[in-house]
């Protein structure tokens, strides 16, 4: 079987191509650099299997990330376990010419079997140029095809090329001597003014969106707006759909307990499974409007520009605007956005990164945020604009970001390194595509429904089974649930957490919730579900009866800070490869959750 | 290939301004980049700062144009090069030294 590499600048179109030929689940985006994980898949269409691997963009095999470094070793077949690729498609885009083929030269001194790609045709045409592919394919000694990746008929001439029969024979006929850079640069550009017959310039209109997204005062004024917007609309727009998956979950919830016997199979299928799950999966659609709106950011170009505003800024903390990327993606989750600090050049600055992405606000904590402020802040309105939940859950995040930011400026200070160059591509901004924002919000939430099918159903049964054996004692005077083996942990461990006003209930949910923040919202449903007998169905009016409001504050200041996921520490582990960083870092967050909790707690109570 | 550079720049060169850093040109400004010298302050990766870019594009001969700044201090600048645009720091602009186009 063959096996091909995809090979191209960050931003040239390299993923949506990848998507197009195989019909795989990859994330696309405008940014730089996103893709860094291994990414793989069969090419569909041709007559014999092909595999695809979608190498990281890269700029030059001169490589300054780890991510252009996994490029290159991958096609110079270095990796171990990995044979180098029998042909490779480098992929240009017809808009960014002298960009693209600048690696395209390079890889042409390797001497492998290669074929140019010209991406973006489409955008190319509509600016007025017309390429002379012919030629050019003669200068190259290459082939060269044209394809327009985010339309369906824009790769049947590329699918064409990529016959395997004919495909590992693409060589160039001569080698190049290794001409420096400057030689290649004026090369390239005599190739462009002999066969491009109209020279690429950005649009007009381009240009003038960038006086104002980039402009000192506009910018930030327009960066704000679209933060603040993305934060109304996850809280407003998901309302309706949280009300439909509310609804269908009571209502089975009633059937079942209209249709089954009363006795244990009833009570696991309402109380443990169908409450547990259900609790969870109400959260769905706000994920998804958040990675909707992450997901249109980057694939506009515009994310960029956000880093390009926020450098300075971020300098002052010791990070820079490409540590913006992994930050905002830790906002959906801290796993990939971990993942992405890959792309950070500088060592020091990308494990700082790490450190601090899980005090971004993930969307696994919103469940507990919403949950909680739903039930503790009334719904009244501030300004006649906002409302006060809203407020609120605006300033959990801030405190998420303020604290981040405190602690890489701590972390700086003894890290302290010479300059790094930030040299960001600020990529043309493009309309985001609505079949890669499905492809994108189809892989989101297939993830979190596998989590709520495996992880999180396997939790909710254990955590009921907790909860209910053993079954209270003849003539016991409290609820079912103290006497449970979820009672007992709880207030086993509640002494540690007292001072922090939390009750054992509280403490129950933290255990299960090591595994995914979420699991939180679906352990108290259960623990009041079963503990509770007071004919009030909704888990918020439950707890606004149980948990005073200083309590239920230091429970967010705690879920603000600790790091209540397995998945994000084994990420941690992974990505630094260092056991004391690992340690460091879940000591350090379980301290700050600590205290914050603590100092929430007690201020609280002097003013409330 | 190599004569062409050379003709562009010694066209310009003959009309002897001396080369400014990039970092202090304005918005708006066009410039012709004649030279990328060294900055102390990346210390030993300066080569391969200055390699990198290159390969970027930012090479002697290269037409280049301020577009932007940062929030603060006119940094970042943002630089348009052979159609592309960048983010360069200041420490990365004081690298390419340029004469007025």
């Amino acid at each position: 079987m063959s096996r091909y590499a995809l090979v191209g600048n960050p931003n040239c179109g390299k993923t949506s191509l990848f998507n197009r030929l195989t019909g795989a689940n990859a994330k696309v985006a405008n940014y730089p650099g996103v893709t860094v994980e291994r990414r793989s898949g069969f090419i569909q269409g041709l007559a014999s299997p092909v595999e695809l691997i979608d190498l990281p963009g890269t700029y030059s095999l001169a490589t300054s990330s780890l991510d252009e470094q996994v490029a290159k070793d991958m096609i110079l077949g270095l990796i171990p376990g990995e044979a180098p690729p029998d042909l490779l498609i480098a992929v240009v885009d017809a808009t960014n010419l002298q960009l693209g083929l600048g690696l395209v030269f390079e890889l042409l001194a390797l001497r492998r079997p290669m074929l140019v790609v010209l991406n973006q045709m489409d955008a190319a045409r509509a600016r007025g140029m017309v390429i002379d592919i012919q030629g050019l394919a003669q200068d190259l000694g290459l082939p060269v095809v044209a394809s327009v990746a985010v339309r369906r008929d824009g790769i049947e001439e590329l699918l064409k090329a990529l016959e395997p029969a004919w495909a590992i024979s693409y060589c160039t006929a001569e080698g190049l001597p290794d001409y420096s850079v400057e030689v290649v640069h004026s090369h390239i550009q005599q190739l462009l003014s002999k066969h491009i017959h109209q020279p690429a310039h950005t649009p007009a209109w381009q240009n003038r969106l960038d006086t104002y997204v980039m402009h000192p005062v506009w910018g930030l004024i327009i960066l704000l707006t679209i933060l603040l917007v993305v934060f109304q609309a996850v809280f407003a727009w998901a309302e309706p759909f949280k009300d439909v998956i509310e609804w269908g979950v009571d209502n089975l919830k009633t059937l079942t307990e209209e249709y089954l016997p009363k006795g244990i199979l009833r009570d696991f299928l309402s109380e443990g499974i169908i409450a547990g799950v259900g609790g969870v999966l109400v959260f769905l659609p706000q994920i998804i409007i958040l990675f909707f709106f992450i997901l249109v950011l980057e694939d506009s170009g515009y994310l960029a520009r956000a880093a390009f505003l926020l450098d300075k800024p971020m300098r002052g903390i010791g990070l820079s605007g490409r540590a913006f990327i992994p930050l905002l993606s830790s906002f959906a989750c801290a796993v990939p956005g971990i993942m992405a600090t890959r792309t950070i050049g500088d060592p020091k600055e990308r494990w700082i990164s790490i450190m601090v992405a899980p005090l971004m606000t993930c969307s696994a904590r919103l469940p507990v945020y919403t949950l909680i402020i739903a039930a503790f802040i009334p719904a009244s309105s501030f300004l006649g604009i906002f409302n006060l939940q809203g407020i609120t859950l605006f300033a959990l995040y801030l405190a998420g970001v303020t604290s981040g930011a405190l602690i890489a400026w701590l972390l700086r200070q003894r890290k302290h390194s010479q300059s790094f160059p930030l040299l960001l591509e600020l990529p043309n901004y493009r309309w985001p595509m609505p079949f890669h924002l499905w492809m994108g919000l189809r892989e989101r939430a297939t993830i979190f429904l596998r989590r709520v099918g495996t992880i999180i159903l396997a939790l909710t049964v254990l955590v009921w089974f907790l909860c209910t054996y053993p079954s209270a004692p003849d003539g016991a005077t409290g609820s079912a649930i103290e006497y449970s083996f979820a009672g007992v942990i709880g207030q086993f461990i509640q002494p540690i957490f007292a001072p922090l006003g939390f009750n054992w209930q509280m403490c129950i949910a933290l255990i299960p919730a090591m595994a995914a923040r979420e699991i939180a919202v679906s352990t108290l449903a259960t623990v009041y579900a079963v503990s509770i007998e007071t004919g009030v169905t909704g888990l918020g009016d439950n707890l606004a009866a149980s948990w005073s409001i200083p309590v239920a504050l230091a429970y967010l200041a705690w879920f603000i800070y600790a790091p209540q996921c397995v998945s994000t520490i084994a990420v941690v582990r992974r990505e630094t490869n260092s056991l004391k960083s690992t340690g460091f870092f879940v000591v350090y967050l379980f301290a700050l959750a600590y205290g914050a909790a603590l100092i929430t707690y007690h201020l609280a109570r002097q003013f409330i | 290939m190599k004569a062409l550079t050379v003709e562009i720049l010694s066209t310009h060169t003959s009309s002897a301004v001396t080369p400014h850093s990039l970092a202090e040109c304005s918005k708006g400004q066009q410039v012709l980049l004649v030279e990328l010298s060294a900055n102390p302050a990346f210390g030993d990766q300066d080569l391969a700062v200055t390699a990198r870019m290159k390969s970027l594009g930012f090479v002697p001969g290269a037409q280049l144009k301020v577009i932007g700044y940062g929030l603060f201090g006119r940094d970042p600048l943002a630089i348009q090069v052979n159609g592309t645009k960048f983010a360069l720091r200041r420490a990365e602009a004081q690298k390419l030294l340029v004469i007025p186009l």
